[in-house]
């Protein structure tokens, strides 16, 4: 099973960049998300991972670059566009032209439209396909070489509920197989059921790497609640401990800097009473939103706030 | 490279433009060969013959009047929309990707492309002239024998000039990366702009003394591969031999090619 490893990826269009010095891994066993706004460089990076535009840096799975790879839709599965095939070639054909380039056996394409529930339709032009059929028959080439590496560029994007359970199930069922799935998504709350690790950019720069949990609970979002009846005390031993204390709603305080035991543990060397002791994790939305403030592409001006 | 031929197999057979494409190429091509010769017959058997109304005769059949050298062939323009639609369709429908994506050789790619239409293109041809050479006998075997003379070798030109057409289309196609403007190009530059630019040097007092340069107009000296009605008097002579013809033709699709791959090799998918 595969490590992508990106090194010092960057792309720019007219002199403006749009990826630059992009780093990071993606280690097999895992779904690794990347996010990052609109326009932050997110597809142009997933090209550039598979030489598909030319831009600066290098992408390795297991040590070779993709152009490397022999017969390399068994090695890298990718899907990259909304409805990537020609929407009179029936379905089954499109799969089939792909899979004699990569000698494939044909029973691998029936497999496959079976594995994405499109076995009816197998004879269909793809011009009669729904948004998420299509995104079932360009996930069913992704997988078509049975590869250790997936590479999903907004795969859920026109999925129904059920869709997108079905996506998230899958997805993390092959991860447990131990391949390696890097995938970019919109819908952050899905992301946050399906993905083990995060890759946030933001304007072509790396803001964050590192395991989900880590990303949530560095947020600002993230704190520790206290509630008690002296409240100017705990405060300031909080603060002489370097904590950062701020007032909450109904009288409470809202600590970061120190972890619910710390805390608990100083009220109780303090003496405090306490009515209330409890964790507030922030979602990934909320995380995503904070790390991402400011980087923006395109920015609207009327609406409400995040 | 094994990759990309089966690729490029499956995909061109597995596409409908291509069967309506080549259904379309016989039909037009067998049919109108089918009306020339009835017509030739159906003069004769009025007027009865002389000896110079056989003059390239059987050439003209199988090529659907392009051995007179003064239109292009019918057929091989109908087989080069294939050419333009191999990478057409690549950049209209978003394919490009997900064929770099299976096969991660660009020039193995673009190679299979150009091979695997020439030989389709090349093929249709071939038959094409062949069944319309047939049809000819129908009507014109007392006459004369149609895959007499020249034929066989107006039969192999025309081959040519259809895969440099094709060829040229693709090429255009490629650097373009839009499949309607080549199509369209494809027939206005031979039907209009180069008959524009005759008209030009015809009307121009200091143009009118240059005309002998018209005949490296490409599709203008394309024309010549097939041509046996003209007598040329040297390779690059006015008017261009069937050989001079090919390599102003060839020599525009060559250049377009190689600038076609240095493109596709530079930008991003």
């Amino acid at each position: 099973m595969a490590t992508i490893a990106a090194q010092g990826l960057g792309k720019s269009y007219g002199g403006k960049p749009a990826v630059t010095d992009l780093s990071f891994d993606v280690q097999p066993g895992s779904v690794t998300g990347f996010l990052g706004p609109n326009g932050a460089g997110k597809s142009t990076t997933m090209r550039l991972m598979l030489g598909l535009d030319n831009g600066v840096g290098r992408t390795t799975f297991d040590g070779r670059p993709f152009v490397e790879l022999a017969h390399p839709m068994r090695h890298v599965g990718a899907l990259l566009e909304a409805k990537p095939f020609h929407p009179t070639r029936k379905a089954r054909n499109h799969l089939l032209m792909l899979a004699a380039a990569n000698a494939i056996p044909r029973a691998r394409v029936d497999e496959v439209l079976a594995l994405v529930g499109l076995t009816e339709v197998a004879k269909a032009k793809p011009k009669s396909f729904s948004m998420g059929m299509g995104q079932r028959l360009g996930l069913a080439a992704a997988l078509l070489g049975d590869p250790h590496t997936l590479i999903l560029d907004e795969p859920a994007n026109g999925l129904d509920p059920q869709g997108i359970q079905w996506m998230r199930v899958f997805l993390k069922s092959l991860a447990a197989e131990g391949r390696s799935i890097f995938v970019s998504s919109h819908l952050l709350s899905e992301m946050a059921l399906m993905a083990d690790h995060l890759v946030v950019i933001g304007r072509g720069r790396l803001i964050a790497t590192g395991p989900v949990a880590e990303f949530v609970n560095s947020a600002q979002a993230s704190a520790v609640v206290v509630r008690t009846p002296d409240a100017s005390a705990l405060a300031a031993a909080l603060q002489s401990r370097g904590a950062q204390v701020e007032p909450g709603d109904d009288g409470t305080l809202v600590v970061r800097g120190l972890t619910v035991d710390a805390v608990g543990d100083l009220a109780f060397d303090e003496g405090v009473r306490l009515h209330e002791l409890s964790t507030r994790v922030a979602t990934l939305e909320e995380a995503f939103l904070e790390r991402t403030a400011g980087s923006e592409e395109f920015q609207a001006t009327g609406g409400g706030a995040a | 490279m094994r990759s990309a031929f089966a690729y490029e197999w499956m995909r061109i057979r597995t596409i409908r433009s291509t069967w309506w494409l080549t259904a379309l190429a016989v039909v037009l091509g067998v049919g109108i060969s089918t009306l020339f010769s009835w017509a030739i017959h159906h003069d004769f058997s009025q007027s009865g013959i002389s000896e110079s109304d056989l003059d390239g005769l059987g050439p003209a059949i199988v090529t659907q009047l392009a051995a007179s050298g003064q239109i292009p062939s019918v057929v091989c323009f109908v087989l080069a929309i294939l050419g333009i639609f191999a990478w057409g369709h690549e950049y209209r429908h978003g394919m490009i990707r997900a064929s770099l994506t299976a096969l991660n050789s660009r020039t193995a790619l673009w190679v299979a492309k150009f091979v695997v239409v020439a030989v389709w293109v090349a093929v249709v041809a071939f038959v094409t002239q062949v069944l319309s050479g047939l049809v000819g006998m129908i009507y014109l075997h007392q006459y004369l024998s149609v895959f007499g003379g020249e034929t066989w070798s107006i039969i192999g030109r025309q081959v040519v000039f259809g895969v440099l057409l094709a060829w040229l289309a693709m090429a255009f196609t490629a650097t373009t990366r839009s499949q309607a403007f080549a199509l369209v190009a494809l027939f206005l530059w031979p039907l209009l702009i180069e008959h524009l630019i005759q008209v030009f040097f015809l009307l121009v007092p200091g143009l009118r003394d240059h005309t002998d340069v018209l005949r490296f107009l490409p599709f203008l000296a394309g024309n010549r591969m097939v041509d046996v009605i003209s007598h040329p008097t040297g390779t690059f002579g006015d008017p261009l031999s069937p050989l001079g013809g090919a390599l102003v033709f060839g020599g525009l699709a060559v250049v377009l090619m190689a600038a076609s791959y240095a493109l596709f090799e530079k930008r991003d998918a």
